[in-house]
């Protein structure tokens, strides 16, 4: 796979030389898999990929680039050791053999220079650590969404990525397929002038004080906490249901944005496709207080808005005014097939993904002013140009939290 | 404060309500905009600090202190940049607090606190993004202990202004220091670009063409195309 930085055609052809040195004696085989056929790309043109943190999306992630004829997968990382064995044994059957790394320390996976891309499927307080230390080795990256867990994250995730021109994509699939009722009438212009959307998603994010269990054997729960405050070990705290109820790590302020971001990734990710805002960031967020029903309005500088629980409005509610002629506009697409298919697409080509980082952060950032405008209970405004809030010292507190040494961006 | 909640408050560890101390939260948002108010909640958190309470609390303390801690707080948080247990969240609190008295507090903290823990504290410092911490950070870009090291870098990276760079050039990157290092570096040089700075951004990039680092050096070329543009 040729890529800006390109060790792994060289290192591919010096391993391919070193084994046909060592049995010279016997005649030498160059098997299908290596030549490739139809389905599969030559071993030396395959993107060789690792996976950090291989649990419920993770695992779904590894199968969909295993199982991708143009990725050669050599390498897993997860802390907790039943999840990387696994892992280890999906690769190690797809190739008969056992090569595949299985670690639990991704900076083994991250220092090695034939890895071209990596993806990401820990719970969300790693993933920026991981995407902008991945774009500083020179490897490209899908990463899970909520792709931050904070605002000031964001930035320097797309930083990375730019600087060292890595392909980072996002990692929602819901976007391009679950909102499509409303997504194709919105750029075909059959809605007119669109004019807010409303997405209802939630919970909040909330604090965890679950009492202390045994760590269980083979778990490294230093690791899975690094720069989240130090908590003793539940099962509630760490776990990757889906739920947000409280007995996963997607409720709590530590991991995640409560639904916020799990969920507001995906729909607020939709609502700003439809309402075509992926570029930007709310300029100001008002909070609402009717009677006790709390909702919020958010407003882009050209005057579109999302609204946040509206109530009496349904999920991905339109309004707009339809006496408005609006020319239909081409509806950006994946350049592959899926969100998966898109990023190896871009891999190759160095195109920005469907999902790219920036308009990734941009999706996110409406999910965490939120956070915070419900924190505060009141309206605020936002200068996305400098990523913090205008004239709001208190606010401003919000943007970021200190990392557990030894971990930093 | 609600007097029931501060009273749950000293007692307060994991396994405990929550709901005990909810109205702690309520008060500071309904204090809002009402500075007396705020002082009050702040300096009855703060105390809880220097008490005996159980680890769990100070980390709740830590949290709202975060949220409302002003120079009055300092002193307190200070204190536990040398506890292996709370020096994290005394971060946490020190790193979101605008007073200056923050970062100096950490600043002072540096010489004096263990290696595991100065990692955090030269973090927090990078965050704050205070020019004033150039110089005592740069002090630890050639530590022998790497994971100073590699740490400096990056805070001077997250500073990034012409002080950091400055620092940054008496760097000798090792193995474990050369990404950092020029990382921190390219920080640096895209701060200078952005402030219109580019004869001083090119010389930045100059200096990183003969990095080991294959996309280190693309990453600098490309830097001196923008330089070139027009």
């Amino acid at each position: 796979m040729r890529s800006s930085y390109d060790p792994s055609r060289r290192e591919f052809l010096k391993k391919a030389g070193t084994t046909a040195a060592a049995v010279a004696a016997a005649p030498y085989v160059i098997t299908s898999t290596a030549l490739g056929d139809d389905a599969t790309a030559p071993a030396s043109d395959r993107i060789v990929m690792a996976g950090i943190g291989i649990g419920n999306m993770g695992g779904g992630d590894q199968n969909a680039f295993l199982n991708n004829g143009e990725v050669q997968y050599v390498a897993v990382c997860d802390v907790k050791e039943g999840n990387r064995n696994a892992a280890k044994h999906k690769v190690d059957n797809k190739y008969g053999n056992s090569d595949c790394l299985a670690t639990g320390d991704f900076r083994e996976i991250l220092a090695r220079e034939d890895i071209d891309a990596v993806h990401i499927g820990t719970p969300d307080h790693w993933h920026a650590i991981l995407v902008i230390e991945a774009c500083r080795h020179g490897k490209d990256v899908y990463c899970q969404k909520p792709e931050s867990r904070t605002l000031a994250e964001g930035p320097k995730m797309v930083a990375a990525a730019r600087r060292y021109a890595r392909v980072v994509s996002g990692g929602s699939q819901r976007v391009r397929q679950d909102y499509n009722g409303v997504v194709h009438p919105a750029w075909k212009g059959e809605l007119g002038e669109l004019k807010s959307i409303n997405v209802n998603v939630g919970p909040l994010p909330r604090e965890c004080n679950l009492p202390e269990e045994t760590v269980p054997p083979g778990f490294d729960w230093d690791m899975w906490l690094g720069p989240a405050p130090w908590q003793p070990f539940h099962p509630w705290r760490c776990s990757g249901s889906f739920s947000i109820n409280g007995q996963s790590w997607r409720s709590y302020i530590d991991y995640s944005g409560g639904g916020m971001t799990d969920w507001g990734a995906h729909h607020f990710g939709g609502a700003t496709f439809i309402i075509d805002v992926r570029e930007y960031q709310p300029v100001e967020v008002a909070f609402h207080n009717d009677n006790g029903q709390k909702w919020l309005t958010y407003t882009y500088e050209n005057g579109k808005q999302i609204t946040h629980n509206r109530p009496g409005h349904g999920n991905m509610q339109v309004e707009s005014d339809k006496s408005v002629t609006v020319e239909p506009k081409q509806e950006p697409d994946y350049k592959g097939n899926g969100i998966y298919g898109d990023f190896i697409h871009c891999v190759k080509t160095r195109e920005k993904p469907f999902r790219d980082i920036e308009f990734a952060i941009n999706t996110v950032a409406v999910s965490h002013l939120g956070i915070v405008a419900y924190a505060l209970e009141r309206s605020l405004k936002w200068n996305p140009a400098k990523a913090e809030f205008i004239g709001d010292e208190q606010a401003n507190r919000f943007l970021d939290r200190a990392k557990r040494e030894p971990w930093q961006i | 404060m609600p007097e029931q909640a501060v009273e749950a408050l000293k007692t307060y560890d994991w396994g405990s309500e929550q709901k005990l101390v909810q109205p702690i939260e309520e008060a500071i948002v309904a204090a809002q905009g009402d500075l007396e108010k705020t002082k009050e909640l702040e300096t009855q958190l703060a105390a809880i600090l220097g008490s005996d309470a159980p680890y769990g609390a100070k980390q709740y303390v830590c949290r709202r202190l975060c949220a409302i801690g002003t120079a009055a707080s300092v002193p307190a948080l200070a204190a536990l940049l040398s506890d292996e247990k709370l020096s994290h969240m005394a971060r946490y609190a020190l790193e979101a607090m605008p007073a200056a008295e923050a970062g100096q507090a950490l600043r002072d903290a540096l010489p004096n606190v263990a290696d595991s823990l100065k990692v955090g504290v030269i973090t927090s410092l990078g965050v704050r993004g205070e020019d004033a911490a150039a110089q005592a950070l740069a002090a630890y870009l050639n530590n022998t202990n790497g994971e100073l090291a590699v740490a400096a870098a990056r805070a001077l990276g997250a500073i990034g202004s012409p002080a950091a760079k400055a620092a940054l050039e008496d760097a000798k990157p090792t193995d474990a220091t050369a990404i950092p290092v020029a990382d921190a570096k390219l920080a640096c040089a895209e701060n200078l670009v952005a402030a219109g700075d580019k004869a001083a951004a090119m010389a930045v990039y100059k200096s990183l063409l003969t990095s080991p680092v294959q996309h280190v050096k693309l990453a600098a070329t490309r830097g001196m195309l923008v330089c070139a543009q027009k």
